[in-house]
């Protein structure tokens, strides 16, 4: 179980692999998930400062957010001209609108003459146009300057001067991304095998069924690490299915678990704490049956059957109704499994039916012990449907339970116990003479590689200023 | 004469419509919780917020984005700071008629 002297981060758990199970599904995967990739990127501990100093989260508002793509919102939040979002970001905020049928557009949400912020909201809105709240100048929703009030006064004034200041903005998989940098590169360039990969999934024919957004009592960071793994789901779930969860690191910017539903490896846990999962080992009719809270609709497991594909089978019948669409050739792990991507620096997408899920962490304002977590669920939607107005999100403060929120059902608990542990988290940095965290070279790897990249994003970024 | 002010089928589900009441313009709007009725003018600026969008419970002003609750008018955002009148809604056999809070035709 220890790593080979020769090759750290090549030993992997023992007993069946993902690739083993999903080749043996009833129904196989697209290709994608049949990848496996992940490299050895070294064994020091991260800093706890990383995630508790005021200096480096002044770093990352200088050097990180301001320079990266974000998705700021769906693109079924700006169905028609004049539809905004306001997407915030530690200390910025960026509008993005609506301005034609045809066109998005994001501005900084700052107004040119005295720089009040222009949208005091945050999330969906309605504008007719912009117009700001101190002294009255206005624009259109394209950014040009409409009125401004006592023109004669400003001679020195004009469109190319004082229109609202532009933000980069670009789609991809329904999905709006802004960047506040001018001179960033574009989006497809951080997206490493994204596009490829979710051709075969394509979130764009998903709708917001639910959003959800939470303060946590932890730094954003912190905050996307406790959903990053599946090592952590024996304690904090008690759940047997984390032990051989597949990591693979695909790039600077992208990586991905996939964590089997429906089924697990006694032998991964073979040095947990006492005997639970593997003395007696779970039979196919009580995997079966751990999987009811889904909705899958069936009982037993018969013969040449596994929990798996009789679980898929029920869903693709249950899920395929429910939502007007034919799931038939849709692969037992995209219905069941957890698979999770995770684009730099802080987004998350699930290509699943039954896991659906879509995450951002960020700053919450300027505290650098505290963050928002939006957790979206993205249905399919039938063919040929329009998106519905998307629901309104529930606010959760930093004390309340996911359990508040009905529509989240089974998830609620779920998602108490992964965010339970942040506040210990936060102390516990705070409290350690140990000055990092150590991480396991293979479970934990996709941390590692945040972290990695976004110290050489920071850096190149830094470097270029001084060059300049 | 009925003083009906709106056919419920004429509102539809996150739709909004102005009517005149007691004098002032009242605009309607229906979620999934029922149908509300408030002032038709910002409390802001005085725009009229039948310009502006629906969203959920949030009625949005097209001039400044001031977001209002048209379950109770409480203003949720600035510039807004003063809630909008509202006024009470009933319905029946399919007409919806509206009354001032605290006055007898409620």
């Amino acid at each position: 179980m220890t790593d080979q002297q020769d090759q750290p981060g090549a030993t992997r758990s023992p007993g069946a692999t993902i690739a083993d199970t999903l080749r043996s599904d009833a129904v196989p995967p697209p290709q994608p998930l049949l990848e496996a990739r992940n490299e050895y990127m070294g064994d020091s501990d991260i800093p706890f400062a990383r995630y508790t100093d005021q200096a480096f989260f002044d770093r990352e508002m200088n050097s990180l957010w301001p320079r990266c793509w974000q998705w700021a919102c769906r693109e079924e939040h700006l169905q028609d001209v004049g539809d905004t979002y306001v997407y915030d970001v530690g200390r910025y905020s960026v509008i993005v609108v609506r301005s034609s049928p045809d066109e998005i557009k994001a501005f900084l949400n700052t107004c040119t003459h005295r720089g009040t912020r222009l949208l005091g909201y945050q999330g969906g809105g309605y504008s007719g146009g912009f117009r700001c709240p101190f002294h009255g100048w206005s624009w259109q929703l394209d950014g040009c300057i409409d009125n401004i009030p006592g023109r004669w006064d400003f001679p020195h004034v004009s469109d190319e001067t004082h229109g609202l200041q532009p933000v980069q903005c670009e789609l991809w998989g329904g999905f709006v991304f802004i960047n506040m940098d001018p001179e960033a590169a574009p989006l497809h360039d951080f997206l490493d095998v994204l596009p490829d990969h979710f051709q075969h999934f394509p979130l764009d024919q998903r709708r917001i069924r639910l959003h959800v957004q939470k303060t946590l009592p932890a730094n954003w960071k912190a905050a996307q690490e406790a959903f990053i793994e599946a090592y952590h789901n024996f304690e904090t779930h008690n759940s047997p299915n984390g032990g051989n969860a597949q990591y693979d690191i695909f790039g600077d910017f992208v990586t991905r678990f996939i964590h089997n539903l429906g089924n697990y490896s006694p032998e991964s846990l073979v040095d947990y704490p006492g005997e639970k999962f593997r003395e007696p080992v779970m039979t196919e009719d009580e995997l079966l049956r751990s999987m009811t809270f889904f909705g899958h609709g069936k009982s037993e497991v018969g013969p040449g059957e596994t929990a798996r594909s009789v679980a898929a089978a029920g869903l693709r019948e249950q899920l395929g109704t429910k939502f007007g669409i034919d799931l038939s050739e849709v692969s037992d792990s995209i219905m069941l499994d957890s698979i999770e991507y995770h684009l730099f620096p802080n987004m998350f997408f699930f290509p699943g039916i039954n896991v659906p899920m879509v995450y951002r962490f960020r700053p919450n304002g300027m505290d650098v012990d505290s963050s928002l977590f939006d957790f979206v669920i993205l249905e399919p939607l039938s063919e040929g449907a329009t998106h519905p107005e998307p629901p309104e999100p529930h606010i959760l403060d930093v004390e309340q339970s996911y359990t508040e929120v009905e529509e989240l059902g089974w998830l609620g608990p779920v998602y108490d116990e992964d965010t339970g542990n942040l506040a210990l988290q936060t102390q516990g940095f705070k409290t350690s003479r140990k000055q990092g965290l150590t991480l396991g070279n293979y479970q934990e790897s996709r941390i590692r590689r945040v972290h990695l990249t976004l110290d050489k994003f920071m850096d190149e970024r830094e470097q270029g200023a001084s060059n300049e | 004469m009925s003083d009906a002010v709106l056919l419920e089928a004429d509102l539809p589900m996150g739709g909004i419509k102005v009517v005149e009441f007691a004098g002032k313009e009242v605009l309607l709007g229906r979620i999934s919780s029922g149908i509300y009725a408030v002032d038709n003018l910002c409390s802001h600026a005085e725009e009229r917020l039948a310009n502006g969008k629906l969203k959920g419970h949030r009625l949005i002003c097209p001039l400044h984005g001031a977001a209002f609750d048209i379950r109770d008018g409480s203003a949720l955002t600035r510039p807004a700071t003063k809630p909008l009148s509202t006024y009470t809604v009933r319905i029946e056999n399919g007409e919806i008629f509206l009354g001032e809070p605290g006055k007898e035709n409620s």
